[in-house]
């Protein structure tokens, strides 16, 4: 026995009788490409096979989406419902009130506006509209408010639409109205044929709307006349003139014309234009996008908790594993690629697994009173949100990676 | 002739201050192309250190080391992944197979990290599994093979791509007797048919008459050897 001195050839003698080319060092690493492509398999094979796991994950991101949407949907449902009656009165500009931030009445405006919209040369027709809050008495002694519509007959704009009992035209025929077929409950069993006292007149039910209501008591119409009577509005007064643009006229080129033509007395939008001021009102100058926008970014928050403590605890419950791959050659940037891909999974399928289970719930709890609302470009921008926000959650994961030592395979 | 494993001087000191500890006091150590050499001792000896060192997962405090006269103590920590895919096959005392992937696929996995496209590496992963007595058991994960064959498949990945260094720490020691025996006798067999040259750290002297050389570390360092 010899101490640290290199051994004899007993070794060379014992193996076989020619001894084969010593192995060379191996040429090339894979490429970028083949490292991507074995990490995402290896990736999706180890999140498939911790089923349980994988399911935490994913809970946290559909409860993120779910959570989210359903606030952000509120949010848009409230939004739309502040513009209903613009988007549906078939008007392209509005001449309101000056200072205007929403659909309500503020100091009537002079009839010397709807005169001169008229004559203007684009000009299809121009209509007054009366808006005003009036309570209905109800058969059991109580008071209800609703938000009255008088519109000028024969109606050009402004009228009631989606009407599921009667017409329009009922209108014409003295002291009658039209109501909200989701409040006839509310206003005490309405019929058609019913009377109630509106403002102190009885008025008779003429007909039904469906879903008319907007963040304000629902929509009840009359004719012109009637409605100035209940409103108490002076003749030569109005709450808006509604402007129909002639066929291949810009509204907003309308909305600035007339502007200019009747000066500081009014404020006049294109419709477009108008809904967004009132978006901005509703954000800028009501609590309605703080609350909105901290319970939306609480669902995140806690979908962000979730994925970054699931993908963190898959990876330390599997740490002999990854000290594997790294003993095996694959880099921390390797192992960020597989985290990469199994986080966009978790995006992807979570995604889809909420968006179709919110969609449900927005199909179940639709109501006239409420909507919850999505846009397409709500489901996008959730693909996008949260596979931004698994690649990011997974960082914590990442970093207890980064620190591992390929020495403990050997511990 | 260059020499596959050549340590020179290989200093470990594991901690600082008053905790440091000296695991190994410079430590002499060569392997030749093709050798098949057995590095045994007492538990706490230090084997495991020096296998590490040597396989490029943990630096020496001081001294040299090369593999196939490439220097590869002193590299920068971002080199190391590099240095262990050119030079080093791995086989673990636990065999350390990725459980959610297939025998064929944990073989893969490591030839496509030697450059190797995802075709080629799954049919050289089924040629191997073939080799090691396993071309029935492709498709089986890791909690479906027996411990000798999962220690069997450690080996062929181990040998896959070709490397010319295999590093095994006490791959025997969670085997009995036979399955052991087995392991090793093949993993000597397909050494030496391809040329790898082997360090296999063992307890277990019923295998010692496998190897070329059996090198004796005690309290961190080499006290003999014998063939
Ligand atoms: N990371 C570490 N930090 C501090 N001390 C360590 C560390 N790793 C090992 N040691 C110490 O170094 C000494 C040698 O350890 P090593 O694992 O190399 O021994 P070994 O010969 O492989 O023993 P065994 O046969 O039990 O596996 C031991 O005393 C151990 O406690
Ligand atoms: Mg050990």
């Amino acid at each position: 026995m010899t101490t640290g001195v290199f051994a004899s050839d007993a070794g060379d003698a014992r193996a076989a009788v020619s001894p084969p080319p010593a192995a060379a060092p191996l040429p090339s690493r894979a490429s970028l490409a083949v490292r991507w492509r074995a990490m995402a398999r290896t990736g999706l094979r180890m999140m498939l096979h911790d089923k349980l796991k994988m399911l935490g994950t994913l809970i946290g991101v559909v409860f993120a989406v779910i959570l989210a949407n359903q606030q952000l949907g509120t949010f848009m449902g409230l939004l739309q419902k502040n513009v209903l009656f613009l988007r549906n009165s078939g008007a392209d500009v509005w001449i309101a009130p000056p200072g205007t931030t929403q659909f309500q009445s503020g100091k009537p405006i002079s009839d010397v506006a709807l005169m001169r919209a008229r004559v203007m040369p684009d000009v299809e027709w121009a209509e007054p509209l009366l808006l005003g809050s009036v309570t209905v008495a109800t058969p059991v002694g109580g008071a209800e408010p609703v938000t009255l519509i008088g519109v000028r007959l024969p109606i050009k704009g402004g009228g009631p639409w989606n009407m599921v009992a009667g017409t329009p035209e009922v209108l014409a025929r003295p002291d009658t109205m039209i109501f909200e077929d989701a409040d006839r409950e509310k206003l005490g069993g309405l019929n058609l044929g019913s009377v109630r006292e509106v403002a102190g007149h009885k008025v008779t039910v003429g007909g039904f709307t469906y879903g008319l209501i907007p963040f304000a008591p629902s929509f009840a119409f009359a004719s012109y006349d009637l409605a100035r009577e209940l409103l108490k509005t002076p003749r030569d007064r109005m709450n808006f003139v509604m402007v129909k643009a002639k066929p291949g006229t810009d509204p907003v080129v309308l909305a600035r014309a007339l502007q200019e033509n009747l000066g500081d007395e009014v404020k006049v939008m294109a419709k477009d234009d108008y809904a967004k001021t009132v978006y901005g009102y509703l954000l800028r100058a009501t609590p309605l996008g703080i609350t909105f926008g901290t319970s939306t970014l609480f669902g995140l928050i806690v979908g962000f908790v979730i994925v970054s403590l699931s993908m963190f605890s898959a990876v330390v419950d599997n740490l002999r594993e990854f000290g594997t791959l790294k003993a095996l050659g694959t880099t921390t940037a390797d192992l960020a690629k597989l985290l990469f891909v199994q986080s966009v999974a978790y995006a992807l399928v979570g995604s889809t697994i909420g968006l179709a289970l919110v969609s449900n719930l927005a199909n179940a709890i639709r109501s006239p009173r409420l909507a919850l609302v999505l846009l397409p470009q709500t489901f996008g921008a959730t693909f996008f949100v949260m596979t931004a926000l698994c690649v990011i959650a997974s960082s914590l994961a990442l970093l207890r990676l980064h620190r591992l030592e390929p020495a403990m395979v050997f511990r | 002739m260059t020499l596959a494993i050549e340590a020179r001087d290989v200093v470990k000191t594991y901690g600082v201050g008053d905790a440091a500890t000296q695991v190994l006091r410079g430590v002499d150590f060569r392997v030749k192309k093709g050798e098949f050499v057995f590095l045994a001792g007492p538990s706490g000896s230090g084997k495991t250190t020096l296998l590490s060192i040597l396989g490029c997962v943990l630096t020496p405090t001081s001294g040299d080391v090369s593999l196939l006269g490439t220097r590869v103590s002193g590299r920068k920590e971002s080199e190391l992944p590099g240095l262990r895919v050119a030079y080093l096959g791995f086989i673990f005392q636990g065999h350390n197979l990725i459980a959610s992937l297939t025998a064929a696929q944990n073989i893969a996995l490591q030839l496509e990290l030697r450059g190797h496209s995802p075709r080629e590496a799954m049919k050289e992963a089924e040629s191997l599994l073939d080799r090691v007595g396993l071309g029935d058991r492709t498709h089986h994960k890791p909690g479906e093979l027996s411990g000798g064959q999962r220690q069997r498949v450690s080996v062929a990945r181990a040998l896959a791509g070709g490397p010319p260094i295999i590093l095994a720490d006490e791959p025997t020691a969670s085997l009995d007797a036979q399955a052991g025996l087995l392991v090793t006798e093949m993993l000597r067999e397909m050494a030496k048919e391809r040329g790898h040259s082997v360090v296999v750290v063992t307890h277990d002297n019923r295998i010692y008459h496998l190897a070329d050389r059996v090198v004796q570390i005690e309290d961190g360092t080499i006290t003999g050897e014998s063939s």
